[in-house]
C-alpha cells in the first residue's frame, strides 16, 4: 500500500513540475502570459429540412473545432442576409452553413463582417460515428492543415485556401483547446472537387489513422461579400444537380423517341407494290388443274345432278 | 462574315447527334449556303459534318479582384499560428518518375485514399520538426487524461468491429487448412491401403508359382510365409475368439465339464454300452423275465398295497413277468445277489 501512495506522489509532483515548467516557458518567452489573440470564431449551424447527415457533421465539426459556437436551425425564408445579423449578434466572425435544397446539400463558408463567401455542392459525408474509421484525437487539439499544391496555382482557390485556414485552423491558447498537436486536417484537389479527410498522428515517423468526418466540396461560386454581394468567381465544370437528373431523364427518353422516329420512318418508306404489274396482264393465264391449289381448284370441280344436296332442295322446293 | 453567330465545330462527340438533327431546320434559316462557301474558302470550316455549338456560357473570374480580396482578409501572422502547409504527397522509395506525374483516376478508391494518406504524411513529416524545434508538444503523454473526440464507448464498439473481423478471418482460414489437411490425409491414407493390398497380392503369387515348381525358392519367401504363419498365430491380446491356438483356457471349467459335462470329450463316455452296463454280473435274462407282471408279482409274495402301485425296476417289463423254463426257482433277492457279487470280484 505504501508503495503505491509513493509512486502516486512521485507522478503528481511530476505532472506539477511540468505544468510549471510550461508556464515558466511561457513567460520566458515574452515577459508575461501569453495571451490568445488570434480571435477565430466559427457558427456553424443548418437551415430547415437538412437531413440526418448534415446535422451529425455540424455536430462533428463542433466537437473538432473547440472556437466553433451552435445555433438554431434556420428559416429558409428570412433570406440570407440575417445570417450576417446572427453571426454579429453570436459575436462569431466566421460561418458555416448547412442548407438543404430537394435532395442535395449545400455547404456556404463565409467571412462574415464583409469578406468574401463562397457556397459549394457537399457530397459523400461519413461522419465520425462510423466504425471503419479507427482513429481518436484529443477534443480540441490543435490541427495540422495540409493543402495540395493546386491551391497555390489558382486566385480562386488561394481564396479558398486563405478562408479554410482562418476557418479550419484552432488559434493558439484558445480556453477550450488542447496544447498538443495529434491530427491533420487535409484539403485536396481531384476531380475539380475539394476532399476533405482527418488523420490522428500516431507515430512521430509519419503514421496516420483516419479520424473522420469525411466530405467532398464542390465549388458552386465565390461570392465578395458574405452570403452576396458581386460574384466574383463561377465554376464552369460545376453542374447543378437537378441539371443532371434531367439529363439522366432526357437520356431514358431519347432511346423510346428514336425508337418511334424509325418506327415511323420505316412506314414513309415502305412501298405498297414490288413492282408495277399490269392487272390486265392476268386475264388469259390458264392452269393446269394438276397445278391448281385452293380457290383456283373450285374451278374444275363441277357438282353433279344427282349430288343429295340439289335433290334435297329439289325436294322442298317441290313441297 | 458572320462570325459570331456561326459557331461550329468538328464532327467529333456524338451525344449532340440528336440535337443538330431536330434542329436543321433552323440552321438553314440562320446560315445560308454563300456563307458557308465563304467561310470554307476561309479555311474556317473543315470537310465533314460540322454541327452548331451550344452559346458558351460565361463564367465569372474576376481575378483582378479576387487578388485583391485576397490581399485583404489575409492574416499577417505568424506559421505557428497557422499550422498550414502545402506540399504533394510523399512518393515510396520505389516509384518511378512517370508514376509520380501520373494523373490518378478518381474512381479507384484505393489510390486516392492512398494519394490523401501521403499527403497528409508529408506535411505531418514537415510540420513536426518544425514544432519541436519551437518547443512545442506535439506527443501526449502517457499520463495526461482529458477528453478525446470519440468517446470511449464509441471506441469499445471499433475495437470489437475489428477484433470481430480478425477472429472471422482466422476462423475461415482455419477451416481452409483443415479441409486441405483432410484431403492430403485421405490421400495418403488411400496410398498406404493400395500399397499393402498390392504387396499381399504379390506373395501370394510367389507362393503360389513356388508351390507350383514355377519360380526358383529363396530364403525371401519362406522366412514370409513363416513371418505369416507366425503372425496368424500370434495374437497377444486373445482377441480373435475363432482362432483355437489363441484362445483362454479356464483351467477350471475344463475339469468340470470333463466330469459332469456330456459333450466334447466326453461326448459317449457317460452313455452306457454291454460293456459297461453289467447285465452278466445282475444276472437279468430278458429271456428269463417273459412272464407276465401278473405272475412274477405273485411268485415275488403277493400284491403289496403300500407300495402305491409302482412296479419296481426290472419288473415293469414286459419280459419280467414270465418265467424262463431255465430257471428252477424265481430270482434271488438283492442282497444274495450282492454277496454274489462281491464273492465272484
Amino acid at each position: 500500500m505504501g508503495k503505491r501512495k509513493a509512486i502516486e506522489q512521485i507522478v503528481k509532483r511530476q505532472k506539477r513540475l511540468r505544468n510549471t515548467e510550461r508556464v515558466e516557458s511561457k513567460t520566458e518567452k515574452s515577459g508575461d502570459k501569453e495571451k490568445w489573440t488570434n480571435k477565430q470564431r466559427v457558427l456553424i449551424f443548418a437551415s430547415r429540412g437538412v437531413s440526418f447527415l448534415a446535422r451529425h457533421l455540424a455536430s462533428d465539426l463542433r466537437t473538432l473545432m473547440p472556437h466553433a459556437r451552435a445555433d438554431s436551425k434556420l428559416d429558409k425564408a428570412k433570406g440570407f442576409f440575417e445570417i450576417n445579423e446572427i453571426c454579429e449578434m453570436r459575436n462569431c466572425n466566421k460561418c458555416i452553413f448547412f442548407e438543404a435544397r430537394k435532395r442535395d446539400m449545400y455547404l456556404w463558408t463565409s467571412n462574415t463582417p464583409h469578406g468574401p463567401s463562397a457556397k459549394f455542392l457537399i457530397e459523400n459525408i461519413h461522419t465520425l460515428a462510423e466504425l471503419k474509421m479507427t482513429g481518436n484525437c484529443l477534443r480540441g487539439s490543435r490541427p495540422i492543415l495540409s493543402f495540395d499544391p493546386e491551391f497555390d496555382n489558382l486566385p480562386h482557390y488561394q481564396i479558398l485556401k486563405e478562408l479554410f485556414t482562418q476557418m479550419f485552423g484552432t488559434p493558439k491558447l484558445h480556453p477550450r483547446s488542447q496544447p498538443f498537436i495529434d491530427h491533420v486536417f487535409t484539403f485536396s484537389i481531384a476531380d475539380d472537387r475539394i476532399w476533405f479527410r482527418n488523420y490522428q498522428i500516431i507515430e512521430e515517423d509519419g503514421s496516420l489513422t483516419e479520424i473522420g468526418p469525411r466530405f467532398v466540396l464542390n465549388p458552386i461560386k465565390i461570392f465578395r461579400g458574405s452570403f452576396g454581394g458581386p460574384m466574383l468567381y463561377e465554376n464552369p465544370k460545376y453542374v447543378s444537380p437537378n441539371q443532371y437528373r434531367a439529363q439522366l431523364k432526357k437520356n431514358a427518353g431519347l432511346r423510346f423517341k428514336n425508337k418511334v422516329e424509325s418506327q415511323m420512318g420505316h412506314q414513309v418508306r415502305k412501298m405498297k407494290d414490288t413492282y408495277n404489274i399490269d392487272p390486265l396482264d392476268e386475264i388469259f393465264t390458264t392452269i393446269k388443274p394438276e397445278d391448281a391449289k385452293g380457290q383456283e381448284k373450285l374451278t374444275y370441280y363441277r357438282r353433279k345432278r344427282s349430288h343429295p344436296k340439289d335433290t334435297g332442295e329439289k325436294i322442298a322446293a317441290a313441297l | 462574315m458572320e462570325e459570331n453567330t456561326l459557331d461550329v465545330r468538328e464532327e467529333n462527340e456524338e451525344d449532340s447527334n440528336s440535337e443538330s438533327y431536330s434542329s436543321e431546320s433552323d440552321v438553314e434559316t440562320e446560315v445560308t449556303n454563300r456563307q458557308l462557301q465563304d467561310a470554307f474558302a476561309d479555311g474556317l470550316l473543315q470537310p465533314g459534318l460540322n454541327f452548331i455549338d451550344k452559346p458558351v456560357k460565361e463564367c465569372a473570374n474576376d481575378v483582378g479582384s479576387m487578388k485583391d480580396i485576397l490581399q485583404e482578409f489575409t492574416q499577417n501572422i505568424d506559421w505557428i499560428e497557422r499550422l498550414d502547409v502545402t506540399c504533394g504527397p510523399v512518393h515510396p522509395p520505389g516509384m518511378t518518375e512517370e508514376e509520380k506525374n501520373e494523373e490518378f483516376d478518381v474512381e479507384d478508391y484505393f489510390k486516392r485514399e492512398l494519394r490523401f494518406y501521403r499527403q497528409a504524411q508529408a506535411a505531418a513529416l514537415e510540420a513536426l520538426p518544425k514544432l519541436n524545434k519551437m518547443d512545442v508538444q506535439t506527443r501526449r503523454p502517457e499520463d495526461y487524461f482529458a477528453e478525446m473526440a470519440k468517446s470511449d464507448v464509441q471506441m469499445k464498439k471499433i475495437r470489437e468491429k475489428l477484433l470481430k473481423r480478425q477472429m472471422s478471418l482466422d476462423k475461415s482460414e482455419k477451416a481452409k487448412k483443415l479441409r486441405e489437411m483432410r484431403k492430403f490425409g485421405k490421400k495418403v491414407q488411400q496410398e498406404v491401403l493400395h500399397a499393402r493390398q498390392k504387396e499381399k497380392t504379390e506373395m501370394t503369387r510367389r507362393v503360389k508359382n513356388i508351390s507350383k515348381g514355377k519360380m526358383q525358392e529363396t530364403g525371401e519367401e519362406l522366412k514370409k510365409q513363416q513371418e505369416k504363419g507366425k503372425r496368424r498365430n500370434q495374437d497377444p491380446k486373445g482377441k480373435n475368439p475363432n482362432n483355437p491356438l489363441t484362445k483362454k483356457v479356464n483351467k477350471k471349467r475344463e475339469y468340470k465339464n470333463s466330469k459332469f459335462g456330456f459333450g466334447g470329450k466326453t461326448r459317449r463316455m457317460k452313455f452306457n454300452d454291454k460293456d459297461s452296463h453289467g447285465a452278466e454280473e445282475d444276472g437279468f435274462d430278458a429271456r428269463r423275465n417273459q412272464q407276465s407282471f401278473s405272475k412274477q408279482r405273485m411268485k415275488k409274495g403277493g400284491f403289496k398295497k403300500g407300495k402305491g402301485g409302482g412296479f419296481k425296476k426290472g419288473q415293469g417289463t414286459a419280459a419280467g413277468g414270465i418265467k424262463k423254463p431255465g430257471m428252477k426257482k424265481g430270482r434271488p433277492g438283492k442282497n444274495k445277489r450282492k454277496t454274489m457279487k462281491s464273492r465272484r470280484k
